[in-house]
């Protein structure tokens, strides 16, 4: 009994150092956090949008549905949003630009976690230079041994593009 | 001093983690994959390795025997979500190609096998140097390691092409791969020890 209290009473004193401790990392760390998702965030916009002066999320309860584009005198110009699709070793998450036309203006990877020096090439500009102002996705043509990788970012992109471009026709 | 510098330096070669007590070969294999992420892996290993071992050898008086796993555990826990924290804050790009393998340095066997044979017996300052030498030294291999095979699996160094037209062998960039090169260099190392004896 006296042996338990005491196994007891070390392990919890060490617990509570320890969350102590991660409590205090955490406050300082939060913000910065938030502010690298938020910067990365931002300058990604522009990559795929650089015409657009300002972006504005579109919510739905919490989730950003899609970012509207305006130009210099507030009006619409496009829309950016983030597709994701399921490639060989993980999740692809690009980012699209579009005009107000519908047609896609660029892509960037985001993040992705592929095969290196097969899938991990959907990232690089000899693919994602393909995406720049076209209007039909299918005339893109695959990595060579990489056609999952290829494929996710492709499809999740035209399923997300219909989506979006619904909205803009409402707008 | 002399000690302490003989504790610091016999992790980089005599008692190498990786090539020599074939510890912690998990990440090793997963994540040499590029030099950055062996070089972002060796030093977030070498701050946990170095807290723990100092955290350990300060406490190892006051805890019981039958308590001392769930406590190690605690510590080294504790300086590995630290490092993922500070890691996601001011590189997230590392953080996001090091994946799960942050959160697993936990049950690195290298971290707890130095806490368990190291530290819970020896002082303050030695457990430092030990920590830093074999943190040193497990860097130092996956330096090695995924130099060789992100250079030959695809003929790159920290992403930059080095050489133009030079066709890679994916293979190496791939499990299998990561398998041929740390058994092809741990018989390169115990022939250089043989010849040695």
């Amino acid at each position: 009994m006296k042996e338990m209290v005491k196994y007891g009473s070390t392990l919890t004193l060490i617990c509570i150092i320890a969350a102590g401790l991660l409590a205090g990392v955490n406050v300082l760390t939060k913000s910065k956090i938030i502010s690298q998702a938020h910067a990365e965030e931002e300058a990604s916009l522009k990559e795929v949008l650089p015409l657009a002066v300002s972006f504005e999320p579109v919510k739905s309860e919490d989730a950003v549905l899609y970012y509207k584009a305006l130009d210099g005198e507030g009006k619409l110009m496009g829309a950016v949003f983030k597709a994701s699709g399921k490639g060989y070793s993980s999740t692809i998450e690009t980012m699209v630009g579009m005009l107000k036309d519908g047609t896609i203006a660029a892509i960037k990877v985001i993040s992705q976690n592929e095969t290196p020096g097969l899938g991990s090439r959907v990232a690089e500009p000899t693919f994602t230079g393909q995406f720049k102002n076209i209007l039909d996705m299918s005339g893109a043509s695959a990595i060579t041994g990489a056609t999952i990788s290829s494929r996710a970012v492709i499809n999740s992109i035209e399923n997300k593009a219909k989506e979006i471009r619904v909205f803009l026709a409402n707008e | 001093m002399k000690k302490l510098i003989n504790e610091f330096l016999k992790g980089i070669v005599r008692e190498n983690p990786t090539f020599v007590l074939a510890l912690g070969l998990c990440p090793t294999l997963a994540v040499s994959v590029t030099l950055t992420n062996g070089v972002g892996m060796g030093i977030a290993a070498t701050f946990v390795l170095l807290g723990s071992n100092v955290i350990i050898a300060l406490i190892k008086g006051s805890i019981p025997e039958r308590i001392m796993i769930p406590c190690y555990i605690v510590v080294i826990a504790t300086f590995v979500t630290i490092t993922e924290m500070v890691m996601k804050a001011y590189s997230p790009a590392l953080d996001r190609a090091l994946g799960i393998y942050v959160p697993l340095i936990v049950v690195n066997c290298i971290v707890l096998g130095r806490a368990e044979a190291y530290a819970s017996k020896n002082s303050v300052s030695n457990s430092f140097f030990d920590g830093l030498g074999m943190g040193v030294g497990f860097t130092l291999a996956l330096i090695l390691i995924s130099a060789i095979r992100e250079f030959l699996g695809a003929g790159t160094l920290f992403g930059h092409a080095l050489i133009k037209g030079f066709e890679p062998a994916l293979v190496l960039g791939m499990p299998p791969g990561a398998l041929l090169v740390i058994g092809l260099l741990l018989g390169f190392f115990n022939m250089l020890k043989n010849r040695k004896a």
